[in-house]
């Protein structure tokens, strides 16, 4: 078979001393990034792209780097979710539920290794289902054109919305405001100036590192800055720290569904891995009959999150490589960055570029054993460094977001949009607009509206072409099905309600 | 629910300014059916439409942001933190990294409850070590500033 050989290639490609430094430091970094409350997937990898591009790395091995971090975080959230019942970052949310009570009965240390299981199983499914997915989807897509990719796009913005669970309409602003924010800047068809006012400073648009760090990393500041009355102190793991056998066959089949689940979420634009530990977590809660102890240390409803959102990170790299469309916060911000390089993402990656491509698939074989092994002897180390104070850590976090930011164009007019940013965003999070929908729309801002034009273009202004092949007309019946979804789920819900009402 | 409310109205009041603005926006010559105006205007009435839902239908806030709620205290260290990043992003060139990365984190500790002295000495630390981190180590140029004598 061919993908087994291109495979090959790829590991040839992982393997050469530079990448595998790359993924083990990318692995480091990823684990602490991820443990640290205020750091994320998303800031943390929007970070190192300046670095990586000041270090002059070759793009393959800077996308191996993030790629690594990114999978390290999925790891490093679960031990602050564990140990301090505060998630380090958004997907570890549902590990804490059962993870907690289990470090508080004094299994800490069985909790942490079972959830590293977890993770590399989750991993390893979803890296072999990138294997076998991705190349199929891109040769698929290389028939898209223009028209086929906008209402893609469309589908994507859809997916988000409809999969946001509760707040819907929110979700669906805050990707247009996303959307928006992308129009900002010179328009490259018409040499047009849009919203920037008469400035110089947005005339080239809005750089995207400015917009994470802003939104993720300074809004984040904020966030914390109301949390220091909230005193926190780490469980102390003590006794077993290696699960055993009979542990790990009682989560055999939960991990295996929940690899499963997961690798699919991450595929699915938008919803991610937030989405899949949650789906992942309440479809196991309802399938176990056998000692249902979810809620107050069940080691299924430990592993079943861990499990699917390292597999749905992995799982998010399939249409942020065979379509261009990311899967994910993070896989978006990693497309803006292939982008610096000049590369664009999208079915063509595969035949032209199948270094990179491979390369990064073979890499996240080798990140996921790396820290599956680093963190089981590593876990001393890593809990050392949930014990460091916010007042050392806030200060660092800003000043290497600023670093971040100035490195890009080194103007200080970027410090303060990024600023401005991280305040709006820090409104918009108060009132629950999700700030990773306004990311995702306006990394697809750019290739939307380019696709919406040129589709009009080829029919010279007849909007009909945007429903004249098959491939749209399943596009826009998804997009419809993601229109339904929440309207449904509403009724649904009001429904349930009405019989309890006296 | 009041606060949110007045929040969406402003939402609404700027894509009005945006709309007006899209309004200007036109090719001098077009080789394309669909100009600059189309996308951004297409965007700002589905998104004044989404508003109004959300004025009508504002929905419950998630349980983390209703359990923090902004007391005086806590907005008068965001308004704090918020001045202090602005200074530090109008002194970033004019004093060069090191010493507005100083003084930043010293007043960023303080916020954070730290004590004065080891405010100053994470302070120190950070400045030096991060500009030699970055500047010297990773090649991320940064601005030495007033200290740019001292450097070579």
């Amino acid at each position: 078979m061919d993908t087994l050989g291109y495979l090959g290639q790829g590991f040839g490609v992982a393997t050469t001393p530079l990448n595998l430094i790359t993924a083990l430091s990318g692995t480091l970094i990823g684990t602490v990034v991820g443990l640290l409350p205020g750091l994320g997937p998303i800031n943390g990898v929007a970070l190192l792209i300046p670095i990586a591009f000041a270090l002059g790395l070759p793009p393959e091995t800077s996308l191996i780097l993030l790629a690594a971090v990114y999978l390290g975080c999925e790891y490093g959230g679960r031990i602050s979710s564990i140990l301090l019942n505060i998630p380090g970052e958004a997907s570890a949310v549902m590990t804490a539920l059962d993870g907690h009570p289990l470090a508080r009965q004094g299994k800490g240390g069985i909790a942490l290794s079972i959830s590293a299981a977890g993770s590399f199983f989750g991993g390893l499914i979803a890296t072999i289902g990138v294997t076998i997915f991705a190349p199929l989807l891109a040769t698929w897509a290389v028939a898209f054109g223009p028209a086929e990719y906008f209402v893609m796009m469309v589908f994507a913005i859809a997916c988000l919305a409809g999969m946001a669970g509760n707040k819907p309409v929110k979700t669906g602003v805050a990707a247009l405001i996303g959307l928006l924010l992308s129009c900002i800047g010179i328009d490259s068809n018409s040499g047009v100036y849009r919203f920037t006012f008469g400035g110089l400073g947005l005339s080239d648009g809005i750089q995207f590192v400015v917009l994470v760090l802003g939104l993720f990393s300074i809004s984040e500041i904020l966030v914390l800055l109301e949390r220091t009355y909230y005193g926190q102190t780490a469980l102390k793991t003590s006794g077993r720290m290696m699960f055993n056998m009979k542990e790990f066959m009682f989560i055999k089949w939960a991990t295996l569904r929940s690899g499963v689940v997961g690798f699919f979420m991450g595929i699915l634009p938008g919803a991610g891995a937030t989405m899949a530990s949650a789906v992942a977590y309440m479809s196991e809660k309802r399938i176990a009959t056998r000692d249902n102890r979810f809620g107050d240390g069940d080691l299924r409803g430990l592993a079943a999150p861990e499990t699917a959102n390292s597999a749905a990170a992995c799982g998010s790299m399939v249409p942020m490589l065979t379509l261009g469309v990311p899967g994910s916060g993070t896989t978006a911000v990693m497309l803006g960055a292939l982008t610096l390089y000049n590369i664009t993402p999208g079915p063509m990656l595969f035949q032209n570029q199948p270094d990179i491509v491979w390369g990064l698939i073979a890499s996240l074989f080798i990140a996921n054993i790396m820290l599956v092994v680093m963190n089981i002897p590593l876990i001393r180390v890593f809990t050392k460094i949930l014990a460091v104070p916010y007042w050392a850590l806030v200060p660092g976090i800003a000043i290497v977001t600023a670093i971040g930011v100035y490195g890009v164009h080194a103007t200080t007019f970027d410090l303060f949009l990024m600023i401005v940013i991280g305040v709006v965003g820090y409104i918009l999070r108060k009132f629950d607009f999700p700030l990773s929908a306004i990311l995702l729309g306006f990394i697809l801002g750019g290739i939307m509206e380019q696709n919406l034009r040129r589709a009009l273009s080829i029919s010279n202004g007849d909007l009909s072409i945007l429903w004249s092949s098959p491939i749209t007309w399943g596009g826009w019946a998804l997009v419809a099905l993601m229109v339904v979804l929440p309207i449904y789920r509403g009724w649904r819900q009001r429904r349930a309600r009405v019989p309890l009402a006296p | 629910m009041l606060y949110q409310r007045l929040f969406l109205v402003a939402l609404l009041v700027v894509y009005a300014v945006l709309a007006v603005a899209t309004m200007g926006y036109q090719a001098a010559f077009s080789y394309e059916p669909v100009g600059p105006r189309a996308f951004p205007l297409l965007l700002l009435v589905l998104l004044a439409a989404g508003t109004v839902y959300l004025l009508f239908r504002p929905g419950h806030l998630a349980e983390e942001n209703d359990e923090t709620p902004l007391t005086p205290q806590v907005l008068v260290k965001l308004v704090l933190c918020v001045l202090a990043l602005s200074l530090f992003a109008f002194f970033f060139e004019r004093l060069g990294f090191i010493v507005s990365s100083f003084l930043f984190a010293i007043a960023m500790c303080r916020l954070y409850n730290g004590g004065w002295i080891t405010s100053v000495i994470t302070g120190l630390v950070m400045s030096l070590a991060f500009y030699v981190l970055f500047d010297r180590v990773l090649d991320v140029p940064l601005p030495l500033g007033v200290l740019s004598g001292l450097g070579s």
